[in-house]
């Protein structure tokens, strides 16, 4: 990073622009992420504009479908809106067109990334997916969006429409980018930390759209997705893991905030879902401790993270270490960014440099002797 | 005697909903209708489809058929489950969620 910088500093602005038209997500988050915290020289500042500039130039590749299952399980359906049409009657497809084009827009201003692959692909989302279907899931290819419970009488419906929740379509769009980034297993740690990626990143593009600093966020995912039959504010709170709902019917949110708590089962992937709190809740302690919008610092270490260290199989220590070593490239060793990062991890049991699991304590202490490879 | 064991778990939320229906204590026509849907899916011919890999927040289902002469268990999602299972697969779900 400090090497980039360096080398940044003399290339001329012609080379920029081809940075931004023609370098990988990497190249220009790194790019980016360089310039912005040299502002103090205005030479820099300006080649920050160049090649956000230069970013800009590869906007118009924002493509969007919309498809409506007609209550079917066939995929993707039939074509009700796409970029360019006038706005639909029905507020599901316009809500699924709108919260595509929020998220896009984050990945790409914020983070320099061009859609789910980094490639413009086309966002396509279905809605209106079987009956009775309070579930949304990205299938691989797209998005897809249930109605909720609406097949029950009105007072045993527990879920809205799931497109209601504009965190929940940034959560879809994320599973597409982690699967053609780091591609986490879909598993026990991998798998939860998958899901975390995709609610931080959903919780950011509700938190920009707001206008949200990391203070006034509600770090709430789903929001608006329950019925006022249910007691509760919504489906996971990253805040306050196991504090988004108390119901009769559907029980304690079941997630831990701490490793303590960490819940060992074979169902739902190996509790994906469930374990998720960890990570989420060390992304907000770090976006508190870094203070103003999460999307900006704290956002850019994951992202980097989940782009450029993160692999299949890795851990929640991995993410510990990996983060913290995005945020070292990113804002210096010892900055304010790293110890909230380091931080955050501490809050939920995890101490960021301990050696990855499956590494025992001897081989790291005879490798730090020099005893060991 | 004809029992259905029905689980839905995973998705957006990871919530689990079970079913335990013995079909000789339903009103005869809903029994009759459970009956219909467990031949047209041909359910003790069905092999397992579960999706691999798993597909982010989609629904995992299992169901187990048990009848006095044979026991048949499925394991399947929304992405991979077959068509002729689907019919089944929908009124199970609807009834595990309305209770």
């Amino acid at each position: 990073m400090h090497k980039l910088r360096n080398i940044l500093c003399i290339i001329p602005p012609h080379m920029l622009r081809e940075i931004g038209e023609k370098g990988t997500a990497n190249q220009r988050t790194l790019a980016l992420a360089t310039l912005s915290h040299s502002n103090e020289i205005r030479s820099l500042r300006f080649q920050k504009e160049m090649v956000e500039r230069a970013a800009m130039m590869r906007a118009p590749t924002k493509q969007r479908n919309v498809y409506d299952a007609k209550n079917g399980s066939q995929l993707p359906g039939t074509l009700v809106r796409t970029e360019g049409d006038p706005i639909s009657t029905d507020t599901a497809v316009n809500e699924a067109f709108d919260g595509a084009g929020a998220t896009y827009d984050m990945f790409f201003e914020v983070y320099g990334r061009n859609s789910i692959d980094n490639n413009g692909m086309r966002l396509d989302s279905t809605v209106h997916y079987q009956k009775g279907f309070d579930n949304a899931f990205w299938d691989g290819k797209q998005m897809v969006y249930g109605d909720g419970d609406e097949d029950l009488p009105p007072a045993e419906q527990l879920f809205r429409r799931f497109t209601a929740s504009l965190d929940v379509i940034g959560h879809e769009l994320t599973h597409g980018v982690t699967q053609f980034e780091a591609n986490l297993n879909y598993f026990s740690q991998p798998g939860a930390l998958n899901e975390s990626m995709s609610d931080v990143f959903g919780s950011l593009v509700k938190q920009r759209l707001r206008g949200d600093t990391a203070g006034q966020a509600d770090w709430i995912i789903g929001e608006g997705l329950f019925t006022s039959n249910v007691n509760g504010v919504g489906i996971r709170s990253m805040k306050a893991p196991g504090t988004a709902y108390n119901d009769p019917v559907l029980g304690k949110d079941p997630q831990p905030a701490h490793m303590s708590n960490y819940v060992n089962t074979i169902e739902d992937n190996g509790g994906v879902h469930i374990n998720s709190g960890i990570p989420n809740h060390a992304f907000y302690v770090a976006s508190i401790e870094i203070g103003g919008n999460a999307w900006e610092k704290a956002g850019q270490i994951w992202y980097k993270t989940l782009a450029d260290k993160l692999n299949s199989t890795s851990n929640f220590q991995d993410a510990a270490n990996l983060t913290f070593e995005a945020a070292g490239e990113l804002f210096g060793a010892n900055s304010l960014e790293q110890n909230a990062v380091k931080k955050g991890w501490e809050e939920v049991g995890i101490a960021v440099g301990a050696p990855p699991q499956g590494e025992g304590c001897l081989t790291a202490v005879l490798r730090a002797v020099g005893l060991a490879k | 005697m004809t029992r259905i064991e029905f689980e839905r778990s995973g998705g957006f939320m990871g919530r689990k909903v079970t079913l335990n229906l013995n079909l000789d204590e339903l009103p005869p026509d809903q029994a009759q209708t459970l009956s219909l849907l467990i031949d047209e899916s041909d359910f003790f011919n069905l092999p397992d489809s579960p999706a691999k890999p798993p597909v982010p927040d989609s629904f995992l289902y299992t169901i187990t058929v048990t009848t006095d002469t044979r026991q048949h268990t499925v394991h399947t999602s929304d992405t991979t489950a077959p068509e002729r299972l689907r019919p089944l697969l929908i009124d199970l779900s609807a009834r595990a969620r309305a209770r």
